[in-house]
């Protein structure tokens, strides 16, 4: 028996139950269903179907062609989430650090308003973006009452790329805020001290510090926005399938294999990207070796 | 030596609390000059406001001739060394000390070749690969003062850059300092609330109090000739006891009549007068000019740290003789001991050493209190 347990580990014991419970078993399953067919026996038949299966689409000018139904989806999954990461951070960073400088109370008042759509269920969410963006919808009437032609934007990657932002946004601006709020101000000062006009400052210091706050946004708003479903449903109009998509559908059709097979994929592009980008931060911004 | 920086009757507030009131000073080209004083009296105010990180409300900076209270930091000719360092965390020790010759465009060559110099200037030379936050305390405080140095500034401020380290280190780096003032013939306006490091290191010392400057002068000048019972009390010990000045070099106190080496005060003008510890004589009993009982004798090493009651007053007094408890001792003063401060706000909050002979006697005696 071992008593040597000190309290330090018993208090871990329940969040180690916790992980291996809900963590590792989960995946280890994931990993079985992926390698196996329906009758459990080991098999890579998933896997090749991924890279290999095809479909005929119909391009635009009437014309049709071959593709590879999944890798194209999996491609246009990765291309819209990178879109949507991008704009987030291209919005949210300016925000995050305008918040930062705010006085307490505004900085307050702003992270609230940035929070309460978290608090509304997603489904809701992109519903509001449907009615919003549909062709008669909220926008349309607007710009008609202006005078302006009806656009169509519902259907359209744009429609699928507004609503990940819109559902990702906080993810982003929340690491960035909590970074720069805290990011030691004599720091800026020591740079003005030593010649560093603001965009200077901007560029030499307050970015480069706030880095790890954009990797981990860049993180939590890409890796969901890969494998998001639904607001490509509704908002794409079924037209964009994302890879979230195809893995609800497979599963709801009982094709708990192939599912988790492209669930298991994922995972592990989506790990060596992060790998790669982890390296790369801490090798090039905080390695700082000089020439 | 030419003035390079002047400060001319600055206010400055701060939510309505006056921090700074009505400060002039003048620093010269070359010097190091020292704002001493206690917590708050407003010296990291004055140092921010030379840097150009604060405004005045009233008065101007004036920087070689020139007006620059709304010149930016980034444009000023001055650098800081700041109170906890502010080293960039991002940026290795080369990159740190090269920071500001970047932001200037300095060509590559010429950058590796002053970061070096400055480097081995502050004994740092095998570390310029190295992150900042592997250094030890006085490691990082040699990179800042190499970062803030490397572009020559014509002045250099530093805000209490010793406070955090420990004594052995401190004094090296007084010392170096000091060199490196000397060698580089730059301006230092050094902050700090370290007496004897003011009085080791400065050319020039300023005492502030309360936001205003209390005196200005050489080590030696605050010393010998302190303004008021402030400074007196302030930079080393002292004995500070009501007076009344009968005639030029003629002072009366402990109910005697001194000879002394002040004058141009007026016929029976009451003025503070200090005795310096180690300026006090210790003679028999009959053979002093007055006389007193050792209340208390505590050993420091070279010397002996008694409280003597002179009337009621204790005094401390310096000595290498031995003495006793109890014992009544004569006491005597040569005239360059006792030194004449006019009266001002500061006369009576200073100078008596009861409280401090009673803690001693608390210490050495936890039953008996007396009061
Ligand atoms: N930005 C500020 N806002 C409000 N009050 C301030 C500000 N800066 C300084 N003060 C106040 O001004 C007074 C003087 O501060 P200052 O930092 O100049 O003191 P100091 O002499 O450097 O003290 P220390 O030895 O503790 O560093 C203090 O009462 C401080 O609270
Ligand atoms: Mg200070």
């Amino acid at each position: 028996m071992n008593h040597k347990l000190n309290t330090y580990r018993l208090m871990l014991l329940p969040y180690s139950v916790w992980s291996v419970l809900f963590i590792l078993v989960p995946l280890a399953f994931v990993g079985y269903y992926a390698f196996t067919d329906d009758s459990f026996s080991f098999t890579l038949e998933h896997f090749t179907r991924f890279f290999t299966a095809t479909s005929t689409i119909a391009n635009d000018d009437g014309t049709t062609q071959e593709v590879r139904t999944y890798v194209l989806i999996f491609l246009r999954s990765v291309r819209l989430a990178c879109i949507s990461t991008f704009i987030c951070l291209l919005l949210g960073y300016p925000l995050a650090y305008i918040m930062s400088k705010a006085k307490e109370r505004t900085q307050n008042l702003m992270m609230t308003l940035i929070m309460i759509p978290m608090w509304m269920n997603f489904l809701i969410r992109t519903y509001a973006w449907m009615t919003i963006m549909q062709d008669t919808g909220i926008l349309n009437n607007i710009l008609e009452s202006l005078g302006f032609a009806r656009i169509r934007i519902i259907g359209t990657e744009t429609a699928v790329i507004i609503g990940m932002v819109y559902d990702y946004f906080p993810y982003m601006v929340l690491p960035i805020y909590s970074i720069m709020a805290k990011m030691d101000t004599r720091l800026v000062e020591a740079a003005r001290d030593l010649g560093c006009g603001s965009l200077a400052v901007l560029r030499r210091v307050i970015f480069p510090l706030s880095l790890p706050g954009v990797i981990s946004g860049i993180t939590m708003v890409l890796i969901p926005s890969i494998s998001t479903f639904y607001i490509s449903q509704k908002l794409g109009n079924g037209k964009f399938l994302l890879i979230g998509d195809v893995i609800e559908g497979q599963y709801v059709a009982n094709n708990l294999h192939f599912a988790a097979a492209i669930a298991f994929i994922l995972m592990v592009i989506l790990l060596a990207a992060m790998a790669v980008v982890k390296y790369g931060t801490e090798r090039y911004v905080y390695g700082g070796e000089s020439e | 030596m030419d003035k390079i920086i002047e400060l001319k009757n600055i206010s400055k507030s701060f939510d309505g609390e006056t921090v700074l009131d009505n400060i002039s000073l003048d620093i010269y080209d070359n010097e190091f000059i020292t704002l001493l004083g206690p917590s708050g009296c407003g010296k990291t105010t004055t140092l921010r406001m030379i840097g150009g990180f604060v405004q005045p409300d009233q008065g101007d900076v004036i920087f070689m001739g020139q007006r620059i209270n709304d010149v930016p930091p980034h444009k000023r000719n001055v650098n800081t060394v700041f109170q906890k360092y502010a080293l960039f965390p991002h940026l290795n020790v080369f990159e740190n000390v090269a920071f500001p010759l970047r932001e200037k465009g300095v060509p590559k060559k010429e950058i590796k070749e002053k970061v070096d110099e400055m480097l081995s200037l502050v004994m740092l030379s095998g570390f310029a690969n190295r992150r900042v936050t592997s250094l030890s305390g006085g490691q990082q405080q040699r990179v800042a003062i190499a970062r803030a140095l490397v572009s020559h500034p014509r002045v250099l401020l530093l805000d209490e850059p010793l406070g955090a380290l420990d004594l052995k280190l401190r004094k090296d780096m007084q010392q170096e300092l000091k060199k490196i003032q000397k060698s580089t013939g730059i301006t230092f306006v050094f902050v700090t609330h370290d007496q004897e490091e003011a009085l080791s290191m400065s050319d020039t010392i300023v005492v502030m109090s309360e936001g205003k400057i209390q005196q200005i002068g050489t080590p030696t000048d605050i010393y010998n000739e302190p303004m008021n019972a402030f400074v007196a009390d302030f930079i080393g010990e002292s004995n500070i006891v009501d007076g009344v000045m009968l005639a030029d070099y003629k002072v009366r106190f402990a109910k005697h009549t001194f000879d002394c080496l002040d004058a141009g005060f007026g016929k029976n003008e009451p003025v503070d007068v200090v005795v310096r510890p180690e300026d006090v004589d210790i003679v028999p009993a009959d053979a002093g000019m007055f006389r007193g009982t050792v209340t208390s004798v505590t050993f420091m090493g070279v010397h002996n740290e008694i409280i003597v009651d002179i009337d009621g007053f204790k005094w401390m007094i310096q000595t290498t003789d031995s003495v006793n408890e109890g014992e009544v001792i004569g006491l005597k003063l040569d005239p360059d001991a006792i030194h004449i401060m006019k009266k001002s706000k500061y006369s009576g909050m200073f100078g008596d050493y009861s409280s401090y002979s009673d803690e001693l006697d608390e210490l050495s005696n936890p039953g008996g209190e007396e009061e």
